[in-house]
């Protein structure tokens, strides 16, 4: 039980502090679950609009090149933090947009060049058809993949704060 | 020439653009990306961090303006620092 240190003082209303095992785990399904699992909807709410934001914001800018597990390994660990939805994605573009190229004798995923099409039940590529997607290149890429991170960084602050409520402060950043 | 020949390619990229599986064709204009990018952060980030919601779209505000402003004058001061600091400060 909270007690006051000095009983003359007014008390202020604790603030809910704790661990919340449920909102952690519904944050990290869904950006801004675990808030609304906590009853703050309307917070919950706003956190997946920027969660989300910069995810959907990214990929609308870089293409969906921009969430590639294997050829952009590094960058694809601050965007996994977006939760089950980065996966996803990651597993769309490798297994239903990468062609299926023979390279020393091994098979290797790649992006289809322009000239190339993708033999939807080989996955192999096809001389003369057109690209299930178009890798991009350059700052473009480069802010595509940077907005997906920020927002998976972004998101592992969402899930904390949902997980472990504590004091927020009045005003300032 | 070479000019008209580069808007002829811009449009016509942008006219077979099809969303979240090619690349915008903005590398012209990539530094107006902050915007967005700064509104995103800023969202996510006050969504968690205002007391009451009240003041969120305020505070969203404020945040983004201070992101925009503050990469700016990085900006600016790396230039005076490559452009003009450094050759002088640099021996010859």
């Amino acid at each position: 039980m909270n007690t006051p240190a000095n009983p003359s003082k007014p008390a202020s209303p604790p603030d809910e502090i704790g661990f919340e095992p449920v909102a952690v785990v519904a944050g990290v399904v869904f950006p801004g679950a675990g808030h609304a699992a906590r009853g703050e909807v309307k917070r919950g709410v706003a956190a997946a609009a920027g969660v989300l934001g910069l995810f959907v914001g990214g990929m609308l800018v870089g293409g969906i090149d921009v969430v590639d597990s294997k050829e952009d390994k590094f960058w694809f660990i601050g965007q996994a933090l977006v939760g089950p939805i980065a996966f996803g994605v990651d597993y769309y573009h490798q297994n239903h947009l990468k062609v299926v190229d023979t390279k020393a004798g091994r098979q290797v995923r790649r992006t289809a060049y322009p000239t190339e099409g993708r033999d939807a039940a080989t996955g192999k590529p096809v001389p003369g058809g057109n690209p299930p997607n178009t890798k991009s290149v350059s700052k473009i890429n480069e802010l595509g993949m940077l907005s997906c991170c920020l927002a998976g960084m972004l998101n592992l602050i969402v899930v904390i704060d949902a997980g472990w409520p504590t004091r927020r402060k009045t005003g300032g950043a | 020439m070479a000019d008209a020949a580069e808007d002829g390619w811009r449009v016509m990229t942008m006219l077979a653009y099809r969303p979240f599986l090619d690349p915008l064709a903005l590398d012209a204009y990539w530094y107006l990306l902050l915007i967005p990018i700064a509104i995103g952060i800023s969202l996510g980030y006050k969504a968690v961090r205002v007391r009451d919601m009240k003041d969120y779209p305020r505070q969203v505000l404020v945040l983004s303006i201070q992101i925009v402003v503050s990469m700016v004058a990085l900006g600016v001061g790396a230039y005076l620092v490559v452009q003009h600091v450094l050759p002088v400060i640099t021996p010859r």
